[in-house]
């Protein structure tokens, strides 16, 4: 059987430059040019991706994402005045004396905020895909925007009632979603397996979670005292009482933050080695979760020093340029940098946002986006790649709203 | 053809051809192409097929923004997703001496009708929310609000904006606030009754909140000259209240919350939409003021005071301060200018030629309001208004 690996071929210079022009103009054009900067990044991480030495492409367009970033905000605009309609009317009392139909249509809509989350993942999944070739061939995904969101809602209530024991179940059905609706040219991505498999990188974070609450809740068990039936916290903790399960607890709800990391890592390796393309293309991906951690580190350590830095050199050139330009003694400096004025303190403040922002997402870029995929590159393999010969191009999907939702609500995906 | 010859084909190609990798968008075989510029074509010819392909120079695009610098990779045009893939220098020189354009892929054109078309959309939504339906719903809501609601709404406000401020009380100086307080409102007709509060915060303001709670700050009280002053301001707040000013604009924040924010989610975030915000809600004010000036004119007419120490106030501060801001500024100014607001309190005095009026406090009142923030506070802490 053979496989074929995938390089990450790019500079890191280089995406430092690209992420620093395009970060400037996003800023110079009051947040305009933030589609172009999208666009020509992901280009560039596209590109840098190279399973069997061929570059990934991607071929979405800036215009095409404004026009869905427009789309997208004058839906939200009007959920969102309804949202706070009804949350006026209901606080004031208003109710008695609206007609009944605005009431109840404006009382359903706040219920469609977490929804509308997953829709809006779903249809920037979507429409990224779309937009990525790989050897002159299209990905592409069916449509399944809103059944993915009843899904993802009703797997994560399942998920926090449970304490997280239905996690893995929450993560292989939405997996399995995405996976079964996404294609490479008129081949069908299928996701094989079961949840059962992610019990075991879940167990560190089940240990410590629920291990945490029992010692907590063992060390309440211990000063709490009952009053006609309701549980009371006494005025003071005896020194004889044993905190130590208190503090081990909270040391292992900490921890089980780390572990919740490790079973997302793990699972995305477990998921990507149950998928197959087509005919039987298989894939894996051994992502390790150390390397991952030290990278996020690193990442932050650099991105914490260069805007330390920053904000000291707005000042320093904010006071400089008063010094040197505008006439005013040492002195009079010296207590202007203890108090400052407001507006110089409004310029400064400003411009070190202004500025942070730049820097934030200059290195997050290069330091955190930059090795996080070359990693998950580098560990990836396509075995069978004979079999992608049979595979044909599919059609262009062109309407859609290019991930405008996910741009307004600020999903948080990675690119 | 005999093997001899293919060999020699081939092998004369070789000497002139270079070759590169080509995807032909219709399947992902990687095939292996020799290319060569034949008058305003390139040709892309199978090394073992010998199937061909020819792209004309002038529509061949580049793709921009690519990570690896050892090979360049083209599209015939805009839109065939076929690729050529080129790492040989020779086969790059061979493309890039000719005189093709050699533009950067941009995609499918023609986005900019559909543009246009969400761009004026997301105008008229934005406009006809911000200035239409989200005033409208203000306007409706704050006639129809129940009165205990109104005044719950203004106790929240005021303790979100003078919750940590100390609340200053002195028994004269409460019975001396009341005394202009009934003397200005006697003919007024006022849908909730009046909360008088003093703060002592150094600055001249005063400010109505919903519920009729207006709040004086103790900086008013310090720089007014004569009582009159603080009663011009007292019915410009109480102007604002029967108007249902402060109820109206609540609302309309409450409306209009996370609105403006969803135009620069990610760029400029909260900065920006803060400003805009004001910049709006200034817009939506002006009017509200020169309303109330005019409701407190007529009040203070009624109460025997000449509005014109509104002006006398504002003249004084004028030249402690400078002017108020005007141009760009005063457009996040959300009360007119004071120059404006001086002319009409002058002008109403004229109108009404009342002379200099009848003192709204005797001295003694005066005194005791003034001093209400370094007085003993009242044994009754509430007992206000
Ligand atoms: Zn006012």
């Amino acid at each position: 059987m053979s496989v074929i690996r995938t390089d990450f071929e790019g500079d890191r210079g280089a995406l430092f430059l690209l992420a620093l022009k395009t970060g400037a103009l996003t800023l110079l054009t009051a947040g305009i040019y933030r589609f172009w900067a999208k666009t020509r990044l992901r280009r560039w991480y596209w590109s840098a991706v190279r399973p069997g030495g061929a570059p990934m492409e991607y071929t979405g367009t800036p215009l095409e994402k404004l026009s869905g970033f427009l789309f997208a905000i004058i839906v939200l605009a009007i959920l969102l005045a309804a949202t706070n309609f009804s949350a006026i009317m209901t606080s004031v009392n208003l109710l008695d004396e609206m007609p009944a139909v605005f009431t109840t249509i404006v009382a359903i809509i706040p219920l469609l905020t977490a929804p509308f989350f997953f829709y809006a993942r779903y249809r920037a999944r979507r429409y990224i895909l779309a937009r990525t070739h790989w050897r002159g061939i299209r990905f592409g995904m069916e449509p399944g925007a809103i059944g993915y969101a009843i899904r993802a809602c009703f797997l994560m209530a399942l998920t926090v009632l449970t304490g997280g024991l239905l996690w893995p179940l929450m993560t292989f059905r939405l997996e399995r979603f995405l996976t079964d609706r996404t294609w490479y040219g008129n081949a069908r991505f299928t996701q094989h397996g079961g949840f059962a498999r992610l019990y075991g990188p879940l167990l560190p974070f089940l240990v410590t979670f629920w291990g945490g609450i029992a010692l907590i809740g063992y060390f309440l068990a211990q000063i709490v005292t009952m009053e006609n039936g309701v549980p009371q916290l006494p005025e003071y903790v005896s020194s004889r009482t044993e905190t130590w399960p208190l503090w081990t607890g909270i040391l292992s709800i900490l921890l089980s933050v780390l572990c919740a990391f490790y079973y997302k890592v793990a699972a995305i390796g477990i998921l990507a080695s149950g998928k197959t393309l087509g005919d039987g293309i298989e894939f894996d991906l051994y992502p390790r979760t150390r390397r991952i951690l030290k990278i996020y580190f690193f990442g932050f350590h650099k991105t914490w020093i260069a805007s330390g830095l920053v904000q000291s050199a707005v000042a320093g050139l904010i006071f400089g340029a008063l010094w040197l330009g505008g006439g005013f003694s040492q002195e009079a400096i010296q207590a202007m940098i203890l108090n400052p004025p407001v507006n110089v303190a409004i310029v400064s403040s400003v411009l070190t946002f202004l500025l942070l922002r730049l820097v934030f997402g200059v290195f997050w870029h290069t330091f955190i986006t930059y090795p996080l995929i070359a990693h998950l590159a580098e560990t990836a393999e396509i075995h069978n790649p004979e079999l992608l010969n049979g595979i044909r191009q599919r059609d262009a999907d062109r309407r859609m709203d290019a991930g405008g939702f996910a741009e307004a609500l600020d999903t948080g995906a990675a690119f | 053809m005999s093997d001899a010859a293919i060999r020699n084909e081939a092998f004369a190609s070789k000497l002139a051809l270079t070759y590169a990798e080509f995807f032909d968008g219709v399947s992902p075989l990687r095939q292996r192409v020799s290319i060569r510029v034949n008058g305003d074509a390139l040709e892309l010819k199978n090394v073992e097929t010998h199937a061909e392909h020819r792209w004309p120079l002038s529509t061949i695009r580049t793709l921009s923004d690519q990570a690896s610098t050892e090979a360049m990779t083209f599209a015939p045009d805009d839109v065939n997703p076929a690729r050529l893939i080129v790492r040989e220098v020779g086969a790059m020189r061979a493309i890039l001496n000719t005189d093709a354009p050699l533009r950067p892929l941009t995609g499918r054109r023609g986005g900019f009708v559909r543009l246009g078309v969400m761009a004026t959309l997301a105008a008229a939504c934005f406009g006809g929310l911000l200035f239409g339906l989200i005033p409208w719903f203000a306007e409706t809501a704050a006639a129809r609000i129940p009165q205990e609601a109104e005044v719950l709404l203004g106790q929240q406000q005021y303790g979100l904006t003078y919750g940590r401020q100390r609340q200053c009380s002195s028994p004269d100086g409460d019975a001396a606030l009341r005394t202009m307080a009934a003397r200005l409102t006697e003919n007024a007709d006022l849908h909730v009754p009046l909360t008088l509060r003093v703060v002592d915060l150094p600055h001249v303001n005063a400010t109505a909140l919903p519920g009729g709670q207006v709040t004086i700050w103790s900086g008013l009280l310090t720089a007014a000259e004569r009582p009159e002053e603080v009663a011009a301001v007292l019915a410009h707040e109480i102007g604002h209240v029967a108007h249902r000013d402060p109820t109206r604009a609540q609302i309309r924040v409450m409306g209009s919350y996370g609105m403006i924010g969803l135009l620069f989610a990610d760029t400029f975030g909260t900065a920006t939409a803060a400003m805009v915000g004001q910049a709006l809600d200034a817009s939506y004010t002006r009017s509200a003021e020169a309303d109330a000036d005019a409701y407190s004119h007529q009040l203070l007419i009624e109460a025997g005071v000449s509005p014109d120490a509104l002006g006398s106030l504002f003249a004084r501060m004028e030249q402690q301060y400078g002017p108020s801001p005007d141009g760009l500024a005063s457009l996040l100014s959300t009360h007119p200018a004071h120059a404006d607001r001086i002319a009409a309190s002058r002008d109403a005095a004229a109108r009404a030629d009342i002379g200099a009026g009848t003192p709204i406090l005797s001295d003694v009142e005066w005194a005791a309001l003034r001093g209400i923030c370094t007085a003993a506070p009242a044994a009754d802490g509430e007992g206000k208004g």
